[in-house]
């Protein structure tokens, strides 16, 4: 596939490598000439100097012959201006565009143009793996069907009811311990933060209780 | 007349002010204010925010604008802004200055300028037609 990636930063720099790694026929634009080093030594790839911005620069990155492009820069202006370019002058098949400030991505999205939003994507992976339940069983039954499984509840999930968790034939809530005290929850049981829940899962639905327990309801 | 000017160059400053002594109704939109200083207390009104937001903007009243003057110090800023008042805001003139001669080819309906000034460029197509053996100048559009 022949690339051109806007941007030698740490990002643009590591992609051109990697997809050169792959085979690729990679052309990497940047203003700075230093950044040429961030290459590796065996880098088969074309550096073009200049903005992505200017035309002529991406015409001598070989724009016009390109199967995709990809926007890196600092700037989320110049990366709107070279990926709208790419996209509506070149017909670059594929156009992506990284955006540093959210509240820029719905100029984006108006544009057609697909933006990979780097602080909110870091953001919503930080949270995933913060919020993320590892779910281990504690017993299972027959050949594994079915599960015991308990786990803490995270703290954004208090004051739902216990019983909200239950899926006919996928998942019953059985047990319910606070402050080390156990009980059996009853329908209007209300968890508190701090509070463990064991229950019984059918092997196929692990993967649901673990989006529950991880704010994913649906 | 409501004029938005967008940008934090002496030319914003310099048109804001202009603009402004023959009876237009003037908005300034700088990204950080720095300019600001610079249009004086009975200057014209400031919004300070990112002008490539679409909020900043109309907050400064692009729905309402009759002419948009782009001159921020980079070609993408000018052109982003063009076209979210042209296509986002329907504003009748949105007219930008250019900064570097090889990006005026863009600067056309594409990115919704009507109209574009290229300050370098018209100083180069000056001197080379004055001064002999300085070569053709670049063609005019």
């Amino acid at each position: 596939m022949r690339v051109v990636i806007m941007g030698c930063g740490r990002t643009g720099s590591t992609l051109a490598s990697r997809l050169d790694g792959d085979g690729d026929e990679v052309a990497i634009i940047d203003l700075d000439e230093a950044m040429r080093r961030r290459l590796p030594a065996g880098f088969h790839g074309r550096f073009v100097t200049g903005s992505g911005v200017t035309p002529a620069v991406l015409e001598a990155a070989g724009i016009a012959e390109a199967e995709a492009f990809v926007a890196l820069t600092a700037s989320d202006g110049a990366n709107i201006v070279a990926a709208r370019s790419a996209r509506e002058v070149y017909r670059v098949p594929r156009v992506i565009a990284r955006t540093y400030d959210p509240v820029r991505a719905p100029v984006y999205s108006e544009l057609g143009i697909a933006a990979i939003g780097v602080v909110q994507t870091t953001v919503n992976r930080v949270v995933h793996v913060l919020r993320h339940v590892t779910l281990e069983p504690h017993q299972t039954f027959g050949n594994g069907d079915t599960m015991l499984v308990r786990s803490a509840i995270p703290d954004y999930l208090a004051g739902r009811r216990a019983a909200e968790f239950a899926v006919p034939g996928e998942i019953a809530v059985v047990e319910l311990t606070r402050s080390g005290h156990s009980r059996i929850p009853d329908a209007s049981s209300v968890l508190a933060a701090g509070d463990e829940l064991s229950f019984i899962v059918a092997a196929g639905s692990l993967g649901r209780l673990r989006s529950f327990l991880d704010g994913r309801w649906s | 007349m409501r004029v938005l000017v967008v940008g934090d160059t002496e030319v914003a400053v310099q048109v804001a002010l202009g603009l402004r002594r023959i009876g237009a109704e003037v908005t300034v939109v700088d990204a950080d204010g720095r300019r600001a200083g610079g249009l004086g207390a009975a200057g014209p009104p400031v919004v300070v925010g990112d002008p490539l937001v679409p909020s900043v903007l109309e907050r400064a009243g692009a729905l309402r604008a009759d002419v948009v003057a782009c001159c921020a110090a980079t070609d993408e800023e000018n052109l982003v802004v063009s076209l979210l008042a042209k296509r986002r805001f329907g504003v009748r003139r949105v007219i930008a200055s250019v900064n570097e001669p090889a990006n005026q080819s863009l600067f056309d309906d594409r990115w919704g300028v009507d109209q574009m000034v290229s300050p370098a460029s018209a100083l180069i197509a000056l001197i080379s037609r004055e001064e002999p053996g300085a070569g053709q100048p670049p063609a005019a559009r």
